[in-house]
């Protein structure tokens, strides 16, 4: 005999075992209290306390909707690298961050050049168009070249590390850049000059049961370019050759480079493109919000990536549609739900975890219920 | 009347539109060394993953010992006694040779984390056992002097049989090899086919191995399953497959078929 | 030569940004404030004297000449000169930019608005309190300087003779570590350990009173974060999973102990060891609560429901709602302290020895749980999980217990941490307090006990130290994390595997035999 005698079956953890079952049962049970909740806060707020008119939902709808556009445009970014590197670009907020910044300094520039002989106006509001549109190319080109540095410096070199490595080196520059910020623009929060075709809190008004709801030209602005910069976007990936070996190297990037894809090339692109994105969502959030401080990318990001989640990572369609439910569930939520605004981020988080349970994959996210060997 | 130690019926799996394994049988013998062989992309390894339960097959069951593997995730199946090894080597890269055994015999220790804060009598002899036993392992795979490398720093043969000294940690009945000889000089190929034969004569352990090498293949199978585009299309003993027409075929298309048969026909004289 | 010259160039140009992006968010004029402070200057100006500035310049420009001299196995006038090159073109960069400062200063230009360093004083110290052309002659001339210096530096470094030197040093220290082991490892060796741990216990019992109030609540705090680092080590250098909320885990502890043992808002005042324990276990609980519907998916998904949770959390203590039962943005004050053995426990120097015995507690159950079935299973799964999984290690069952011991560290550092200041607040739990633990794991090595320590000292301990780098603590601290990923990803103090005697004689090799199926 030999001096082990070890049995060969295991019994250890097979209570374990039963309590992870044990979760898969109350899942359900757990899912019908969620909605149970749901169902009974918003028959409180819309049937008995009725403390709301359709007004006020209008109101909250309308800024859901923008915030959600603004989502959706960073949101974009984190679901582009993920699906390709399959690392969460922590400093992707920062990123917007700045690109808040460049639009901010080329607005108070562009205020700042007088045109015109007698008339004396600012370069600003006498070609406002233009000035936008200047502000907005000024954000993002420089989004898209702190995105493309960012990869380059930070992340390239971690390609082939293990996957926490790359993770922390983007907090790491997502803690470098916030301070950045803060040290060459000082913590102050900065207001934005906001052309007068584009005034902030003027807008449209509409009557709704007597009462009237503005539906603010900066929103609308902000809400029709998340749009368009959105289509562009899945015309570039889904249409172009840029788009092709996007989408080829998130598939495999070995064979991608066989095929004669330029890997590092693509993800570079990919990188600047999302740049782009997160840049003009920042010129936004100032037009639109007003206040630019080293902070502003933070929450957003986080909110982001929040929907990148919700949609599905690496999901494009996803991507939005988490956008513009969290923006929507975030403002209209905690009236429905009588709870208190401020509680609006836990909100946000609520549901991600909620998402995570009953949906890992997301809204519109393939079930991945296999491991990859 | 055979022991059958897995039994596999009509085993489909499907990625997306494509037919991995499709209505696959497999019966092996206890204590059998089987061989499955097959071209590139004949869905070996899908299979492969299917018993060892990476996968769940959309049709088919699995029955091993007896006991269907069906719903059972992959630690459970390796308490059970199945073991694997990988086609691209996988062991635990910055953990010791030793380490890496000793994960492997996860499932057969008693110790919690209890008894490893307090060092209870418990903990002690399952330690001692578990290094005793690991060391042992190392060393009839002729890695004992160097238990305390890295696992990652070994050089490639060494990192094959460390993964073989793995999968043993857990005592198992059937290991299934996937491609053990891959890259392996002539002379590190022979080592290895001992040691496939002794796993089996020694410890009575069946074995079912993916493999490239035909006089490996020839040499130590009992029996032999042939997949080709995830179908089975022959079995049978050693003999049988070298001479099967279908198996020609499917390795070297109709026209190198009838170059084989007209080089075989010659032969003999 | 061409490319000899482009090889120099480059490190040139890169330091040459460092030290633009350095000037404008004013780090040039704290670094020249250190070396002011550094040869006796009591109270330096906000500018100080030029000669500190100069110093500033002459050691970027050796980082210029170091980083180009260095992967050069040329001879010593080369890497000089290389060295020289680079310092030179940084100095060009640094002169360029120093006109275009001179420029706004004689025009009068209001570039404060966008940076707000840039006043005329701090323009006219970057210039030496020169002609601005001569102060932009000086710079490229220092920044040579310092490059040739740094390439000379390297150059000498790498020359035969020195190596030779510091192979003998090394020789000679190598040795004296021999036979200082010869003397502790041999029969003596318990001894040694007896002589060593007394030593170290008297050190424990007897410093923390002659270190006074202030170093008490420093090293205090550290310690704090030794536990709570080893509490996140298991969970992200033993299994691999990161948590970046981990912060929230603490909070319930101090929460915990501020509920249960303060007199507002509820009164209940339990005492100090049941709001330990109750504390330590409710942070566990929400540790198991957390885990469990995420185990089966991918690790980032736990990062960031982890940073959701950790968020929720703090608003949720800092939001008016819960004013009347958490105390709201305000936190909780007179928090008790334990007694022990009658005496109550008030001061800093009290809480350190309890502090003390939390981190040999923590230290002592790491080692013990790293090196056993529980610690290879963790290692296993940060390994390669799927492949763990399939070795039989229930990776559910182990990833959930990191967290949940994990989780009970931090509840146990929460706890005493929110005794110890009487106080606790939403604002000790914000998401940069989690940021802070993880990096101070990471640079001290993954799952290293050692690196924890030294991290800890290193983050928590210096920037009370060195206060005037307040400012510019958060900053180094993002650089320092991503250079660390990028040159040391294993940190400072990697964690080693521990080594096994070899139990059986080889004389009687044989392998194991018998097989016992069911």
């Amino acid at each position: 005999m030999h001096a082990l005698s070890l049995p060969t079956l295991a019994v250890k953890g097979a209570r374990f075992k039963k309590v992870a079952h044990v979760f898969d049962l109350l899942r359900p049970i757990l899912g019908a209290i969620v909605l149970a909740f749901i169902a009974y806060r918003l028959y409180q707020v819309l049937i008995v306390q009725q403390e709301y008119g359709a007004d006020t939902w209008t109101r909250l709808l309308i800024s859901g909707l923008i915030i959600g556009g603004v989502y959706a445009l960073i949101a974009i970014g984190y679901t582009l690298v993920y699906g390709i590197l399959f690392m969460i670009n922590f400093a992707h907020g920062e990123v917007m961050m700045l690109g808040a910044y460049a639009g901010l300094f080329a607005f108070q520039a562009f205020n700042a050049i007088q045109v015109g002989g007698q008339a004396q106006t600012s370069f600003l509001n006498a070609y406002p168009v233009l000035a936008i549109l200047l502000a907005f190319v000024i954000g993002m080109f420089i989004s898209a070249a702190i995105g493309y540095f960012l990869e380059k410096i930070a992340y390239r070199p971690l390609r082939k590390a293990p996957r926490l490595v790359p993770l922390i080196s983007a907090i790491g520059a997502s803690i470098f850049l916030q301070n950045a910020a803060q040290l060459l623009f000082s913590p102050q929060l900065r207001e934005v000059t906001n052309p007068d075709i584009l005034r902030r809190g003027a807008g449209w008004t509409i009557s709704i049961n007597n009462a009237n709801v503005i539906i603010p030209y900066t929103g609308v602005f902000t809400f029709v370019l998340s749009v368009l910069l959105l289509i562009a976007l899945y015309i570039i990936v889904r249409k172009t050759r840029l788009g092709r070996s996007m989408r080829a190297v998130a598939l495999d990037k070995k064979t991608a480079a066989l095929m004669g894809v330029d890997v590092d090339r693509t993800i570079s692109q990919t990188f600047i493109i999302s740049g782009a994105l997160a840049g003009a969502a920042g010129v936004m959030w100032g037009l639109h919000n007003g206040m630019v401080y080293f902070y502003v990318g933070f929450i957003p990001g986080i909110k982001a990536f929040t929907a990148a989640v919700l949609g599905g990572i690496g999901n494009l369609p996803g991507a939005m549609l988490g956008g513009l439910v969290l923006g929507i569930v975030e403002s209209v939520g905690p009236a429905a739900l009588g709870i208190d605004f401020q509680l609006k981020d836990v909100l946000a988080f609520v549901i991600l975890i909620i998402v995570l349970t009953f949906r890992p994959s997301g809204l519109l996210g393939e079930v991945l219920a296999e491991e990859k060997v | 009347m055979i022991d059958y130690i897995i039994r596999a019926k009509e085993v489909t799996k499907t990625f997306g539109g494509l037919t991995a394994v499709n209505a696959v049988d497999l019966d092996v013998a206890e204590g059998s060394i089987y061989s499955i062989i097959g071209p590139n992309g004949a869905g070996k390894t899908t299979l492969f993953n299917c018993i060892s339960g990476f996968y769940t097959p959309e049709q088919g069951d699995i029955l091993f010992k007896g006991k269907s593997l069906k719903g059972s995730s992959t630690d459970v199946i390796a308490s059970r006694g199945l073991s694997r090894t990988y086609q691209n080597i996988r062991l635990f890269s910055n953990l010791t040779a030793l380490e890496n055994v000793m994960v492997g015999q996860q499932s057969r220790l008693r110790e919690n984390w209890l008894d490893a804060i307090v060092h209870s009598p418990t903990f002690r002899r399952e330690e001692r056992n578990s290094i005793v036993e690991g060391m042992k392992w190392l060393d009839f795979v002729g890695l004992l002097e160097f238990s305390n490398a890295i696992a990652g720093s070994l050089p490639y043969g060494a990192q094959r049989r460390l993964e073989i000294a793995r999968a043993l940690g857990n005592r198992p009945s059937l290991l299934l090899l996937d491609e053990p000889t891959a890259g392996m000089n002539p002379q590190e190929t022979l080592r290895m086919t001992a040691l496939i034969r002794k796993l089996r004569d020694a410890f009575n352990i069946t074995i079912i191995l993916i493999e490239h090498d035909m006089h490996v293949v020839m040499d130590i199978s009992d029996r032999i399953t042939v997949l080709d585009f995830g179908e089975k299309i022959a079995e049978g003993k050693p003999g049988e497959i070298q001479t099967n027409q279908k198996v020609i075929e499917a390795y070297l298309g109709s026209g190198g078929a009838a170059l084989a048969q007209k080089y075989q026909r010659k032969k003999p004289q | 030569m061409n490319t000899s010259l482009r090889k120099s160039i480059r490190p040139g140009a890169t330091i040459g940004i460092v030290h633009i992006f350095f000037v404008l968010i004013g780090f040039n004029m704290l670094v020249a404030i250190l070396f002011a402070r550094v040869s006796g200057v009591k109270q330096p100006d906000a500018i100080p004297a030029p000669v500190y500035l100069m110093a500033y310049s002459i050691t970027m420009g050796i980082w210029a000449g170091v980083a180009a001299a260095q992967k050069r196995k040329q001879e010593f006038r080369q890497v000089a000169f290389a060295g020289c090159v680079a310092g030179g073109f940084a100095g060009i960069m640094a002169g360029l930019l120093e006109f275009g400062l001179a420029i706004i200063l004689v025009k009068n230009i209001n570039v404060r608005d966008v940076l707000t360093v840039l006043s005329a004083n701090f323009i006219k110290g970057t210039l030496f309190g020169m002609q601005p052309a001569m102060g932009v002659m000086v710079t490229v001339m220092l920044f040579a300087l310092g490059g040739t210096l740094g390439g000379a530096l390297v150059a000498f470094w790498n020359s035969t003779p020195f190596q030779a030197f510091l192979n003998r040093g090394i020789r000679f220290t190598k040795d004296s570590v021999q036979k200082a082991q010869g003397v502790t490892h041999g029969k003596n060796r318990l001894l040694w350990q007896i002589a060593s741990i007394s030593l170290l216990a008297l050190a424990v019992v007897f410093l923390p009173l002659n270190w006074g109030s202030y170093w008490n609540y420093v090293l205090g705090t550290v310690g704090l974060y030794v536990v709570l680092g080893l509490g996140l080590n298991i969970a992200v250098g033993l299994s691999g999973q990161l948590v970046l909320g981990f912060i929230a885990f603490f909070a319930i502890g101090a929460y915990s102990m501020a509920l249960l043992n303060a007199p507002l808002p509820y009164h209940l005042m339990w005492g100090f060891w049941p709001a330990l324990v109750l504390g330590v276990l409710l942070a566990a609980v929400a540790g198991l609560l957390l885990g469990l519907p995420l185990m089966r998916l991918r690790g980032d998904y736990l990062a960031i429901v982890t940073l959701g949770f950790g968020e929720i959390i703090r608003i949720l203590l800092k939001s008016d709602v819960l004013t009347a039962y958490t105390g709201g943005p305000r936190g909780i004050q007179n928090i008790g302290g334990p007694t022990i053995f009658g005496r109550p426990f008030v001061t800093d120097v009290d809480f350190m020895y309890l502090i003390i015995g939390a981190m040999l507690l923590a230290m002592f159950i790491y080692s013990r749980l790293q090196n056993s079935r529980t610690g290879r299973a963790w290692l296993a799964i940060r390994e390669d999980e799927t492949v763990a999984r399939a070795s039989g290690v229930n990776t559910v069952r182990y990833k959930l217990l990191a967290l949940v011991i994990g989780a009970a560290f931090a509840g146990l550092a929460g706890a005493i941490f929110a005794s110890r200041n009487q106080f606790t607040g939403p604002e000790e739990h914000s998401l940069m307090a989690s940021i802070n633990v993880l990096s101070l794991i990471i640079v001290g090595g993954l799952g290293s006990i050692p690196g924890t320590i030294m991290g800890a000292f290193a983050l928590k301990g210096l920037p009370e130290i060195l206060r005037e780098f307040e400012n510019y603590r958060l900053l180094a601290f993002g650089a320092l994390l991503v250079a660390m990923m990028l040159s040391k990803p294993d940190g400072f103090i990697p964690s080693r595997r521990p080594k096994f005697q070899i139990p059986i004689q080889p004389e009687t090799r044989e392998a194991p035999k018998e097989q016992d199926h069911d």
